[in-house]
């Protein structure tokens, strides 16, 4: 309760910074949708050549592209934290959070929330609607609890990868280019596992697992059965690898140097 | 009384890389990092009690922020036990925080781009203050720090002393019995010094605060402090009164005297003074230094008997700073 408490407090707090700083707020939004349908270009492009790949249609891929970006726009709304190392470790801002009495984590992500990247769940929701109706699914009346369960899994499994590297950051501070690598390989979650070969299959499956944040969920609801046990595995997946990330967290903050001064 | 803090063999060794020269050598360090591990805090103990006001001084890199990092509970010690407030800090670090208040002169608490008025609303979500509480205690807080003017403007448009009393402010929303201060008076003018310094002592007195400051300044020493507790190379070497740290280590006075004509020291010496008085030429600055001892009217007898022997241009008095002192039981060994 306190922390749902905290939670808001931020966000009204957030909210009235950004209204201070109205154009700023405007160009942010702008390039996010800008961003968004340039994607979408890029999908309508290739698959309006091939219109199918590997037995999944333009629609079914344009589906899971659509999907993908609900979790996505959660996932970057509230894990802001590609420049953790950086901002936090080097520069020694992590004495403050941790003479606080809140979850270091937890501090982490309001402090660093952009809750803009939430217009991508609009786009998100067009492009799902756009190719559900192409391929006139039916919804049934679990789906949309289904859809949500699956989406925060997403959301999770997703940040749990970007947790595991900033904590990387306490027991090393050397700059590493992973982040943005990682933010690369996340795309691979958005297209078709089967694809790709088995040993990135399997990575994207269980050891990186982007793929919990497209594919496996999507399948669900565009009713690839072969597909359900991952399906259902998204909110547990995205559970697991969030508490291990955490409990990785945890580990690294008594490693947590700081900055001298 | 209850001990607010209680350490006992404290101690944080850091890992300190060493990179090998050249190219060969970078190669070199790819495979087999060189590395040592180099104590910042060494087997310290100490217990401070609650209401008590204890300085925390060394030079720099003697290990004080360390100290106080770790008895905040940012840093782990490598061994060693830490009791904060019957807690141990790191461990229940969440639960810990709540009573305690921290300052770092060099690092805000504040947010940077929203009004001071709104970090201190966020402040007093985070630490569970009730309304009445708050209003009860941070009226008087703003009040005596005299920051009311300065509650609607964002943080960065203020300036240092503001933003120094701002972060006190900010410390004490939950009232925490116990406030850590890293260099709270750094690169503030004397008026805010005074300030800060009475303000201290005040909530010290109305609350039994205890408070561990770490300072370069002496003045804040004497103003707040009974107690201090020296550090070097991460080993205590002075823990007890301030009065008699002084009394061994910086007794002596310096005095500095430009004249308007130039005077011989063999003149200076021929005065008519009680008490030895060591002079010194200073080539550099044609003025004359004398060191004496800082008993009793012994300044002003110097001084008035200068002033009426020779026409004078400028004179200055020179107080030993903690730097002198502890570089002065640095050089000769034990306190």
């Amino acid at each position: 309760m306190f922390y749902i408490g905290i939670f808001f407090q931020y966000v009204s707090q957030y909210m009235k910074t950004r209204l201070e700083y109205r154009s700023d707020f405007i160009v942010e939004i702008l390039s996010d949708l800008f961003n968004q349908t340039v994607n979408l270009v890029f999908i309508l492009v290739v698959f309006g050549h091939t219109q199918f790949l590997n037995g999944w249609n333009r629609d079914e891929i344009i589906f899971i592209y659509g999907f993908f970006l609900i979790p996505y726009a959660l996932f970057s709304a509230f894990f802001n934290i590609w420049d953790f190392n950086d901002r936090y470790i080097v520069k020694g801002e992590m004495d403050r959070i941790l003479t606080r009495p809140i979850h270091s984590l937890f501090q982490v992500v309001i402090e660093r929330m952009e809750l803009e990247s939430l217009f991508g769940l609009v786009t998100g929701f067009i492009i799902i609607f756009y190719a559900g109706a192409n391929l006139g699914l039916e919804l049934a009346w679990y789906d949309p609890i289904l859809f949500v369960l699956f989406a925060i899994g997403g959301a999770l499994a997703y940040a749990s990868v970007f947790i595991v590297i900033a904590s990387v950051g306490f027991w090393s501070d050397s700059k590493t280019s992973i982040m943005p690598m990682m933010y690369n390989i996340g795309n691979y979650g958005r297209y078709p596992v089967d694809i790709y070969n088995k040993v990135i299959r399997f990575m994207l499956t269980w050891v990186l697992p982007f793929a919990f944040v497209g594919v496996y969920p999507a399948s669900y609801f565009l009713g690839k059965e072969e597909w359900y046990i991952f399906s259902f595995l998204t909110p547990v997946v995205g559970l697991v690898f969030f508490t291990v990330s955490v409990m990785i967290w945890n580990q690294g903050i008594k490693k947590y140097r700081g900055a001298g001064n | 009384m209850s001990n607010a803090i209680e350490v006992k063999g404290l101690r944080k060794e850091f890992k300190s890389y060493s990179s090998r020269s050249g190219l060969k050598g970078a190669f070199r360090d790819l495979l087999t990092r060189n590395y040592k591990i180099v104590p910042a805090v060494n087997d310290i103990s100490f217990t401070v009690k609650q209401g008590e006001m204890v300085a925390y001084i060394g030079e720099n890199g003697a290990g004080k922020s360390t100290t106080i990092k770790m008895l905040t509970g940012i840093l782990t010690p490598t061994s060693g036990e830490i009791v904060v407030n019957g807690m141990n800090p790191h461990r229940e670090r969440e639960k810990f925080t709540r009573t305690i208040g921290v300052v770092f002169g060099q690092r805000s608490q504040l947010w940077w781009d929203i009004a001071v008025q709104e970090s201190f609303r966020l402040l007093k979500k985070v630490y569970k203050v009730s309304d009445e509480q708050y209003n009860e205690h941070m009226n008087h807080v703003i009040k005596t720090l005299d920051i009311e003017p300065l509650l609607d403007k964002p943080v960065r448009k203020l300036s240092l002393g503001q933003r120094m009393r701002c972060e006190l402010a900010a410390a004490l929303i939950h009232n925490p019995p116990l406030l850590f201060l890293d260099e709270p008076t750094i690169g503030l003018d004397v008026l805010v010094k005074l300030k800060i310094r009475e303000f201290l002592k005040e909530i010290n007195e109305k609350y039994n605060t205890t408070i561990l400051l770490t300072t370069h300044d002496l003045g804040d020493i004497e103003a707040l402090c009974e107690r201090v507790v020296m550090l070097d190379s991460g080993e205590i070497i002075y823990d007890g009164e301030l009065q008699s740290l002084k009394e061994n280590w910086g007794e002596d006075k310096e005095v500095h005297f430009q004249f308007v004509k130039p005077v011989q020291q063999a003149e200076l010496e021929a005065l008519p003074l009680s008490f030895p008085v060591i002079w010194e030429y200073d080539e550099k600055n044609h003025t004359y230094l004398a060191v004496i001892k800082d008993e009793g009217d012994h300044i002003s007898q110097l001084i008035s008997i200068v002033v009426t022997s020779f026409p004078i241009k400028d004179v200055k008095i020179h107080e030993t700073s903690i730097e002198e002192i502890v570089r002065n039981i640095y050089e000769t060994g034990t306190v």
